[in-house]
């Protein structure tokens, strides 16, 4: 196994308070990695220190490498240079750029719009329409999933793939997901929903800032189960967490 | 005065579409004051007169008449002048069907001032819509002002769209009044970028006199460096259910900038409905991050955003 991404003791805070706490994992080339948790968790803070976006270009302690380039400070188009992209959970919209033009920015002509779309399950008069308020949540949703699988990103940051896209639509997700991996991508994938994080290859519980454990999605899944669904304390020390 | 060919060469340098030269791709080119190609449009009549400073225009689209090809139309300058003036008169007959493209050409390095006086009258049951592309150099210092009326009858439509193409939009001054009757639908858009010292005005009055008449008022400005630019979007309800929205969003980046919406609603019949919404601000944080996440640098990514802003 060799690791792509790694968290060496990163610690983020925000107004004096702790958001990540000491937390360390490793993301394994070629895996879809799971980062699972509640709301608060801090899931979106470590999708955002990966991307350097929202304000999270760097962690207030430790270190994020990606192979053996250390993120830290590194600006968000550097980063996607180095080959990391990432899909938002609540995508942008953007006037007057179409869809095709919107996945072209990133394929440059190398994968197919259309075959992008088909594989989120949209047909290809999406290729014509805006990126604007008239597509609906779910479709805004699969049209960015679909632009990550045209940029072949060595990582990709799935941020809450799975919300806003009806249940009986998780399948094309997960599909989608799996292409990707096929593709040659690693998949660092937040979610809060342990059936999602069950097509992963691992999984990384995270509660409260702090890792709780990294397994198999299967055992973090249970335990994320019976134990954070319920817990209603922001304290780690209650699902076992250091 | 310049020749066709060097009229063709100075356009195109500045965006103007080749196809524009070639037979019957123009209706009509006017080189400051100088009527250069009339070609005619199949059920439009028009008088043109050339005066000291520009043109004169009359042009009727005959009742019933439907064009799939647009009319196009051609005002530029290829040398400096002191001023330009046109005045043209629109009249849509009774259920014609026409759209109208018309280019703004003021060449690479000149100076001029441009005025425009444009009455439109889209008659009953017409469909009209009428599109003025700007082109000017990065180096033309224009000053241009122009000034719509459009009365829009019973159940006709009327869109109207000013936009700056190409280079430097200069001083510009564009005022549009529109006054809907019964049932008849009115569109004003404008888009802008001002660069440099660029001063923008925009005015937008839609007059809704008729009982379920529609109205937009749809801006979008990109105001750069020290650019001024001011939008006042004027919607009056006067009628039964009429219904009326000013949509206004300006972009600014650049220290200097200064910019400003006004809307201003009125409302004097209890079932007429005026909205309006305006924003004013710098590029979308996260619409950037998402382009750079894509592997745009931020310059590119602005140019991107912008680029679909004004598109």
């Amino acid at each position: 196994m060799t690791p792509i991404l790694t968290f060496n003791n990163v610690s983020v805070f925000r107004d004096g308070k702790p958001i990540l706490k000491n937390v360390n994992f490793i993301v394994n080339k070629g895996e879809i990695h799971a980062i699972l948790g509640p709301n608060g968790a801090g899931k979106s803070t470590l999708a955002n220190l990966v991307m350097g976006t929202n304000g999270f270009s760097s962690p207030d302690e430790g270190e994020i490498i990606f192979k053996d380039k250390l993120l830290n400070n590194l600006s968000i188009s550097e980063r996607a240079k180095l080959g990391i992209t990432m899909a938002w959970q609540d995508p942008a919209r953007f006037e007057g750029i179409t869809v095709e033009d919107y996945l072209n920015l990133c394929s440059k002509g190398k994968k197919s719009p259309a075959e992008a779309l088909k594989l989120v399950g949209l047909d290809e008069n999406y290729l014509l329409r805006f990126l604007d308020d008239t597509l609906s949540g779910g479709g805004r949703k699969r049209i960015e999933l679909a632009c990550v699988l045209v940029c072949s990103p060595e990582l990709a940051v799935l941020d809450e793939p799975d919300s806003g896209i009806d249940f009986p639509s998780m399948e094309d997700i997960a599909r989608l997901i799996k292409i990707l991996k096929e593709n040659g991508s690693t998949v660092l994938m937040i979610t809060h929903r342990e059936e999602i994080a069950e097509i992963a290859d691992r999984a990384t519980l995270l509660c409260d800032g702090k890792v709780v454990q990294t397994g198999s999605p299967e055992e973090v899944g249970k335990k994320f189960k019976n134990m954070c669904v319920v817990c209603k304390v922001k304290n780690p020390e209650l699902v076992g967490g250091k | 005065m310049g020749n066709l060919e060097e009229i063709k060469s100075l356009f195109t340098q500045i965006g103007i579409p080749s196809q524009l030269f070639k037979t019957g791709g123009v209706n009509l080119l006017v080189d400051r004051n100088r009527v250069v190609v009339r070609y005619p449009a199949p059920g439009v009549r028009s008088e043109v007169e050339e005066t000291e400073t520009g043109v004169r225009t009359k042009i009727y689209v005959e009742p019933g008449t439907k064009l799939e090809k647009p009319v196009t139309l051609c005002f530029g300058a290829i040398s400096s002048v002191e001023i330009q003036t046109t005045e043209n008169e629109i009249v849509v007959g009774e259920g014609a069907s026409v759209k109208f493209v018309v280019y703004g050409a003021m060449v690479e390095n000149i100076s001029l001032k441009h005025k425009n006086e444009l009455k439109i009258r889209v008659k009953k049951g017409a469909h009209f819509e009428y599109l003025d592309f700007h082109h000017c150099g990065e180096r033309t210092l224009v000053e241009l002002e122009t000034k719509t009326t459009a009365i829009v009858e019973e159940s006709a439509y009327f869109r109207s769209l000013f936009k700056q193409n190409r280079g430097r939009t200069g001083n510009a001054r564009i005022t549009i009044e529109a006054t809907a009757l019964k049932n008849a639908v009115v569109e004003l858009e404008t888009k802008l970028i001002g660069k440099e010292d660029d001063k923008l005005y925009v005015k937008d009055v839609i007059k809704l006199e008729g009982e379920n008449s529609r109205g937009l008022s749809k801006s979008r400005i990109v105001a750069m460096d020290r650019t001024k630019a001011e939008f006042i979007g004027e919607t009056y309800g006067f009628a039964p259910y009429c219904r009326g929205h000013i949509d206004c969003s300006e972009v600014v980046r650049g220290e200097g900038v200064e910019v400003k919406a006004i809307p201003i609603v009125v409302v004097n019949h209890p079932t007429a409905k005026i909205t309006h919404e305006a924003s004013i601000g710098s590029i979308d944080k996260k619409q950037l991050e998402t382009l750079m996440a894509r592997g745009l640098s931020e310059e590119e990514a602005v140019e991107v955003i912008v680029k679909g802003l004004l598109r």
